[in-house]
C-alpha cells in the first residue's frame, strides 16, 4: 500500500488531527490526517482509496479496539475527528459524484425522547465506515422519519431511545415505516433496547455498540 | 419533618477528576493523559453555569399494600414493586425528591458536539450526570441528618425506571412534587427535561435500614456503571 495512506491510516487510528495537535504525545509535531490527505489527493491517489484504503480500515480498527474495551469512548472521538479532518478533503468528489459513499444512514432519537450521545456515537461510527449520515436529531417523530426517507430514498434507518416508554414510541416509528417502506433495513438501539425487542416490533437489527451496527451495514453492501 | 429545597455550587459537590475517569473507562494508574486536563477544565466551566438544585417534599400519609407490592402516598398510588417495596415497607413516612444539572449543561453539551468537538461535549454530558447523583447524595445526606434530629433513620433513594418500577410512576411523583423549584418539566413520554435531572423516592423511619445500591439489584445488561459502581 501507498505509503501516505498506511501513515494516514495511523493518524486516524492514533487520533493524530493535524500537525498542531498536540494528541498523541508521541506523533507531536509530525503531520496529521489532515496534511496526509491533502497530501496524498496531491500525489495522485484517487479519492476512492484514500476512502477504502484508509479511513475505513483504520475506522474499522479503532471501532474493533473499542468493542474490545481495549479503548475507551475519548481515544475513539479523536480518531473520528482525525478521520473527519481528512474526509473533508473527499467531501468535494463526493459532491460531484466523482467518489460513491456506501449509502445512506437516517438515524434520530425517537418521539420524546431528547437523549443524544448514543446516537451521535453511533453517527459518527457510521461516517468512518464510508456512510453519508443524515442525523435527525432528538426527540425526531414517525413524520421526520418519513419525510427523511422520502428525500433519501434507500437509506437505512436507525432508531435510538434510552427510556422503557420512549421505546414505545420507536415501535411505532418502525411499524409506520414498515407499512410504506417494507423493503428498508431498520436498525434500533439504545440503553433499554433488546435483540428480543428488536424482533418484536419488526426492525431487523440491534447492536449494544456502533462497530456491531457498522459491521451489519458493511454486510449489506457487501 | 419539612420539606426543602437546595441551591449548590458545582464546588460543594466535591467532584472528583478520577471518579469521571473510572466512569469513562480508564483503570486506576492507567494513561488517561488525553481527558485529565479537560475533565478539570469542564468541571471548572460547569461551576460557572450550572444552577444545580434539589428539593424534597415528606409525606406522613404512607400506607403499604404487601399484595400488590404497592405504597400509597395520600389517595394516589405507586406501583414501585417488589425490591423498592421491600426496601420501604417499614417506613413512617417518605420523601419524594428532585434534582437537576438545569438546563445550561445540555446546551454546553449540545454546542460543543455541534461545533465538532466531540470529546469535550462527551466529558460534559459525563460531568453532568455526575453532577446530578452528587447533589442527590448531598440532598439524601441532608435528610439523614434531619431524620436523624427526630430519632429516624432513612433508606437509600429509588428512582422510578430502576428496580422494576416502571418509569411512567414519574406522572404521579409529579402530580405531588410539581419540579417548579427545581425547573423541572416531565414529558408526556415521563422524561425529565432538562435532561441532567433526576427523581425519587426515600422511606423515613425507625424500623428502615440504608441499603447500599448493588448492581445485583439492576438487570441491565453491560452496563458501564456496573463494574465499579459494584466493584
Ligand atoms: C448516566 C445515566 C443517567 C444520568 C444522565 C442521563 C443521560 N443519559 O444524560 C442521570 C443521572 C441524569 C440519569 C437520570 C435518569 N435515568 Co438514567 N441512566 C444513566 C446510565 C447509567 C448511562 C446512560 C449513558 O449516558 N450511557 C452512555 C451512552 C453513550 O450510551 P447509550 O446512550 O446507551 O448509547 C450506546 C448504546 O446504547 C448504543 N446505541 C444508542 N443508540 C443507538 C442506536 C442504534 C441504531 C444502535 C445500533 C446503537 C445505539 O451505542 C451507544 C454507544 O455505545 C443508564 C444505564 C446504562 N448503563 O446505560 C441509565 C438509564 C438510561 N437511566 C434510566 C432511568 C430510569 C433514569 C431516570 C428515569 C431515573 C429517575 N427517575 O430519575 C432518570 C431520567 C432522566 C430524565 N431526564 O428523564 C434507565 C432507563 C430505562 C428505563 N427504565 O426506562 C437506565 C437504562 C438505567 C436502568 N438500569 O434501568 N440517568
Amino acid at each position: 500500500m501507498n505509503e501516505i495512506l498506511e501513515r494516514l491510516a495511523l493518524c486516524i487510528e492514533f487520533g493524530k488531527i493535524n500537525k498542531t495537535s498536540p494528541y498523541p504525545p508521541n506523533m507531536k509535531g509530525q503531520d496529521g490526517a489532515d496534511e496526509l490527505a491533502k497530501l496524498a489527493l496531491n500525489e495522485g491517489v484517487k479519492p476512492d482509496e484514500i476512502l477504502e484504503n484508509a479511513l475505513i480500515p483504520a475506522m474499522e480498527i479503532v471501532g474493533g479496539k473499542y468493542s474490545r474495551k481495549e479503548i475507551y469512548v475519548p481515544q475513539m472521538l479523536m480518531s473520528a475527528k482525525a478521520m473527519n479532518s481528512a474526509l473533508a478533503h473527499i467531501k468535494p468528489f463526493f459532491q460531484s459524484g466523482e467518489t460513491k459513499r456506501k449509502g445512506k444512514f437516517i438515524i434520530g432519537t425517537v418521539a420524546g425522547d431528547l437523549h443524544d450521545i448514543g446516537k451521535n456515537l453511533v453517527a459518527m461510527m457510521i461516517e468512518g465506515g464510508g456512510w453519508e449520515v443524515i442525523d435527525l436529531g432528538v426527540d425526531a417523530g414517525t413524520d421526520k422519519f418519513l419525510k427523511a426517507i422520502n428525500e433519501h430514498p434507500g437509506a437505512v434507518i436507525g432508531l435510538s431511545a434510552l427510556l422503557t416508554t420512549t421505546m414505545e414510541n420507536m415501535k411505532n416509528t418502525v411499524s409506520a415505516i414498515r407499512e410504506k417502506h417494507a423493503d428498508l433495513k431498520i436498525l434500533v438501539g439504545g440503553a433499554p433496547v433488546t435483540t428480543d425487542y428488536c424482533k418484536k416490533i419488526g426492525a431487523d437489527f440491534y447492536s449494544p455498540d456502533p462497530q456491531g451496527a457498522v459491521n451489519y451495514l458493511k454486510q449489506l453492501v457487501s | 419533618m419539612k420539606d426543602k429545597k437546595f441551591q449548590f455550587n458545582v464546588s460543594d459537590l466535591k467532584l472528583s477528576v478520577s471518579q469521571v475517569e473510572r466512569i469513562i473507562g480508564y483503570k486506576e494508574g492507567e494513561d488517561s493523559g488525553l481527558v485529565t486536563g479537560l475533565i478539570g477544565e469542564v468541571i471548572e466551566e460547569a461551576s460557572q453555569i450550572c444552577s444545580v438544585k434539589a428539593e424534597y417534599a415528606i409525606f406522613q400519609d404512607v400506607r403499604f399494600e404487601d399484595r400488590g407490592k404497592m405504597i400509597f402516598i395520600g389517595n394516589i398510588d405507586f406501583d414501585i414493586k417488589g425490591i423498592v417495596y421491600q426496601q420501604l415497607k417499614k417506613s413512617e413516612s417518605v420523601a419524594l425528591f428532585l434534582c437537576t444539572a438545569g438546563p445550561e449543561i445540555s446546551r454546553r453539551i449540545s454546542n460543543s458536539m455541534n461545533e465538532g468537538d466531540l470529546l469535550k461535549g462527551y466529558v460534559y454530558d459525563i460531568v453532568g450526570s455526575e453532577i446530578v447523583e452528587a447533589a442527590a447524595d448531598l440532598m439524601q445526606s441532608n435528610l439523614e441528618g434531619e431524620a436523624l434530629n427526630e430519632g429516624n433513620k432513612i433508606t437509600n433513594r429509588y428512582s422510578p425506571g430502576y428496580c422494576g418500577w416502571d418509569v411512567v410512576g414519574q406522572h404521579k411523583m409529579f402530580r405531588l412534587l410539581n419540579g417548579e423549584y427545581c425547573g423541572v418539566r416531565l414529558t408526556e413520554s415521563a422524561l425529565m427535561n432538562p435532561v441532567k435531572s433526576a427523581s425519587g423516592i426515600i422511606g423515613i423511619g425507625k424500623n428502615v435500614k440504608f441499603n447500599p445500591y448493588t448492581c445485583e439489584m439492576c438487570n441491565m445488561k453491560g452496563c458501564t456503571y456496573k463494574k465499579f459502581r459494584s466493584g
